[in-house]
């Protein structure tokens, strides 16, 4: 199972990276005089309202999706381990600030904090700024749950024998952090990361159905789920599920190789 | 720690919480786009250095701490202000909308609980969990918001679409504690004195990890209200999630404040009511 997890991981993460190579056009081409059109060998899924050629737009939108989380991931990441280590080696005012601030952001529903953010920010982007936007945000927006996590292991280190050893034998806090915690967190930090990536992706799914996401021509899974609303061209042309086929394949393969999840981290 | 003292720490952390959620809220709207024009701009007769007054003069008004100040006055009388984009009082908009989104929430919450709660039995009574593992990653690998527009699609009850969306959310949680349960000494020594399934099921399961499931209860409105959002949205529905897309499209930002601090207060107050109710189990 977890096998052919991996497989499927790899074969879409490199479709997304040699997406210019397999994709037969350019995912903003548009053919003017065949818009609607049913998949044929010329266009292997038809063709959007706009005449741009699925099967290219998906290849393209999974670029962006797949490897883009991973990247949101990793700035929660760094986030919460930078605010773990002001936690471990600042005063205990900056512990319950840090608190507080960790208790607020888990407040809010995600959705809810991001959209807040993303409103003050301008909504009317170029493809790019949009996508450094919404998957900027998703990781800025993230890092609470695994602060949540860091700082609680970075607590019980504190009180830990070793520790205390460690500090009696005189190492320096650098020494420690580098030999002793930076192992125990290391291990939190890839469950961590391997949890948020699928709810990245997810989010960024719902973000682009709502219209809040990567902005157009610049396809993204989330906006080619746009299409679901109308459900006319989905009964004309049953390649408009590919993207929700798709989505829900990574999904199901990262899914088996997930450590469990805390309550509410898959929100 | 005394059940006064853990009330008191609750009281004053939700309190900070909600004070802080405030002051982000008074700054977004503060430093939103244009709050620093004022109607004297468009007034041509007058000086740039008259102008230049004027703005000068409401700056100082305005400033934060003074703003802040106000808004929370307002707001502790039920007065949000204005919504820019629909013209009419926050606080009109959310005692419309609020009623509908309890509705969606509630029933989903309901389904949610109930169907999590029958494969997370399943999986810890049969001992076979890949039925219930299947059905739950099925349903975690769909956005919410899809789900909730095949529900519309098909016109079936959008209170369910949300149900399944939760289920999976909920259902590794359900798992553990009823594995918990399951284990125990108590019901282990049950089982031997013969006690039936649904004798179990209520002495030893529901009622050991009452508490616990009371707090997962609070866990999944909040989760609810967050997956509610884009289905509302998506769908149509006049609730404050809609009513949040919409204030953050429109940059509505006394309206996107008000909610804010509204949802801020109120998913702070479930989760103080189930840290109480988890802490009066330990």
């Amino acid at each position: 199972m977890k096998a052919a997890a991996i497989a499927v991981l790899v074969i879409v993460a490199l479709a997304g990276l040699l997406a210019p190579a397999i994709a037969p056009y350019d995912y903003s081409r548009q053919f003017r005089e065949t818009p609607n059109a049913a998949a044929s060998s010329q266009f292997p899924m038809g063709t959007d309202d706009l005449g741009r050629d699925r099967f290219s737009r998906l290849v393209y939108a999974t670029r962006v999706s797949v490897l883009l989380a991973p990247a949101a991931a990793l700035v929660s990441i760094l986030i919460a381990l930078l605010f773990s280590a002001i936690t471990a080696t600042r005063s205990r005012w900056a512990d319950r600030g840090l608190g507080a601030l960790t208790t607020l952001s888990l407040s809010l529903p995600w959705i809810f904090l991001f959209i807040i953010l993303r409103a003050v920010l301008p909504l009317n982007t170029r493809a790019i700024q949009s996508i450094l936007i919404t998957f900027g945000l998703m990781g800025v927006a993230g890092w609470a749950w695994p602060a949540r996590v860091f700082t609680a292991s970075v607590r019980q280190m504190k009180q830990s024998g070793w520790l205390m050893q460690a500090r009696a034998a005189g190492m320096s806090r650098w020494r420690i952090a580098r030999v002793h915690a930076w192992p125990h967190l290391r291990a939190l930090a890839v469950a961590q990361f391997r949890i948020l990536i699928p709810a990245y992706i997810l989010s960024e799914a719902s973000l682009g159905l709502l219209g809040l996401g990567v902005a157009e021509p610049l396809p993204s899974w989330g906006n080619l789920l746009a299409e679901l609303q109308h459900p006319d061209r989905v009964r004309a042309n049953l390649w408009v599920l590919a993207p929700l086929g798709l989505l829900m394949l990574v999904m199901i393969a990262l899914e088996a190789l997930q450590p469990r999840a805390a309550p509410g981290q898959l929100s | 720690m005394p059940l006064l003292n853990r009330l008191a720490l609750n009281l004053t952390t939700l309190v900070a919480v909600v004070l802080a959620g405030g002051f982000i809220a008074a700054a977004l709207v503060r430093y939103s786009p244009g709050f620093d024009s004022i109607p004297e701009d468009l007034n041509t007769a007058l000086s740039p250095q008259t102008l230049a007054a004027l703005h000068a003069k409401r700056n100082r008004e305005n400033s934060l701490p003074r703003f802040y100040v106000r808004y929370l006055a307002g707001a502790s009388r039920g007065d949000f202000g204005v919504s820019q984009s629909l013209g009419q009082p926050v606080a009109t908009l959310l005692r419309q909308r609020a009623p509908v989104t309890a509705r969606l929430v509630l029933w989903g919450v309901a389904g949610g609980c109930l169907l999590a709660a029958f494969l997370a039995w399943l999986a810890v009574w049969t001992r076979g969990a890949a039925l219930s593992v299947s059905v739950s990653g099925l349903l975690l690998a769909i956005p919410p918001a899809v789900l909730g527009l095949a529900f519309f699609f098909y016109q079936a009850p959008l209170g369910l679409a949300l149900s399944l969306g939760l289920l999976p959310r909920l259902f590794g949680t359900l798992r553990a504690i009823f594995e918990d349960c399951y284990a125990s000494p108590a019901l282990l020594a049950a089982r031997t004195r013969g006690v039936g399934a649904l004798g179990i099921a209520t002495r030893y399961v529901l009622g050991a990890a009452a508490s616990k499931l009371a707090a997962l209860l609070g866990i999944a409105a909040v989760l609810a209200f967050g997956l509610a959002i884009p289905i509302e949205a998506l769908c149509g529905v006049p609730g404050i999630g809609a009513l949040t897309i919409q204030a953050a499209t429109a940059r509505d930002m006394p309206l996107l404040c008000a909610l804010a601090l509204a949802v801020t207060f109120l998913v702070t107050l479930v989760h103080t009511a189930g840290e109480i109710a988890i802490g009066d189990s330990t």
